[in-house]
């Protein structure tokens, strides 16, 4: 065989090996989308049940609730869902810093509604978790919502970190995406329980 | 690239603002009347969040990759 030849095969190898470990990265990020979004319907059963005891237990009542401070914390979180998105967006476009900057936002808006919800609504809620059915309704499911966000801003910590140290590019940060689509199924979570909790129904006597 | 992120950038700020307007409705309506209809304004909210910050499209395609 020539030189030009084997040059010739070398690069065909090259090209071959290349096509494959693109293949199996996609494939990778595709079975890592459908995990993911598994985990988010099996979750959202979870929700969906707390959800359905809001509604067998209150029916159309509501618990007692500041629904101003309500309307307060669902706006934070909303807007962090915003800044989760820029940050996506950066980190897919190659921005780095931008991707840096709007998860620190994001982060810090997370604790600002745990501390709206668990830090002020439940101090100043006039019933307690064992004060009948709307305790039991709004304590689980704030409880429950609240640790997810506070799973989210662990997330959220472990993405800023790798990507403070440039584990992320435009081509590979399937990572920042995971935590992005984590942080936005929790923000939709709390779209159905605000109104359920805050304002349907009449306030429970 | 730019001209991408711009777009992209742009529909998140777009899809907040309608968030933000259907949230205050949301509230007002609250307030005033708490009919169960609020659940619609949920499933808007929802439904726009899941298309697209959530990008629910990615999974349902069958091409492979995305970034």
């Amino acid at each position: 065989m020539s030189a030009a030849n084997s040059l010739q095969v070398n690069e065909a190898m090259a090209a071959v090996a290349d096509s494959r470990q693109g293949t199996t990265y996609g494939y990778k990020l595709d079975t890592n989308r459908l995990g993911l979004w598994l985990f988010l319907v099996s979750d959202s059963f979870l929700f969906g049940g707390l959800y359905v005891t809001r509604w067998y237990l209150l029916g159309g009542h509501r618990p007692d609730l500041n629904q101003m401070l309500g309307l307060i914390v669902t706006s934070v979180l909303l807007v962090s869902s915003f800044f989760m998105n820029r940050a996506e967006t950066s980190i897919a476009h190659g921005d780095r810093r931008g991707m840096l900057i709007n998860t620190a936002i994001t982060l810090l808006l997370g604790v600002a509604f745990l501390v709206g919800v668990v830090g002020v609504e439940w101090r100043t809620a006039p019933f307690g978790p064992a004060d009948g059915a709307q305790g039991s309704v709004f304590y689980m499911l704030t409880g429950m919502h609240a640790f997810h966000v506070f799973s989210g801003v662990l997330f959220l910590l472990v993405i800023l970190r790798n990507g403070a140290r440039g584990l992320y590019s435009a081509d590979k940060h399937w990572a920042v995406e995971a935590c992005a689509n984590y942080w936005h199924f929790v923000d939709v979570v709390w779209i159905f329980y605000y109104p359920a909790l805050y304002l349907i129904g009449t306030v429970v006597k | 690239m730019d001209n991408k992120k711009s777009a992209a950038l742009r529909e998140g700020v777009l899809v907040f603002l309608v968030l933000a307007v259907l949230t205050a409705i949301e509230y007002v309506i609250g307030v005033s009347v708490g009919t169960t209809w609020l659940l619609l304004l949920a499933v808007v909210k929802a439904v726009l969040v899941a298309t697209y910050y959530m990008h629910i499209r990615r999974v349902l395609s069958s091409e492979e990759g995305g970034h």
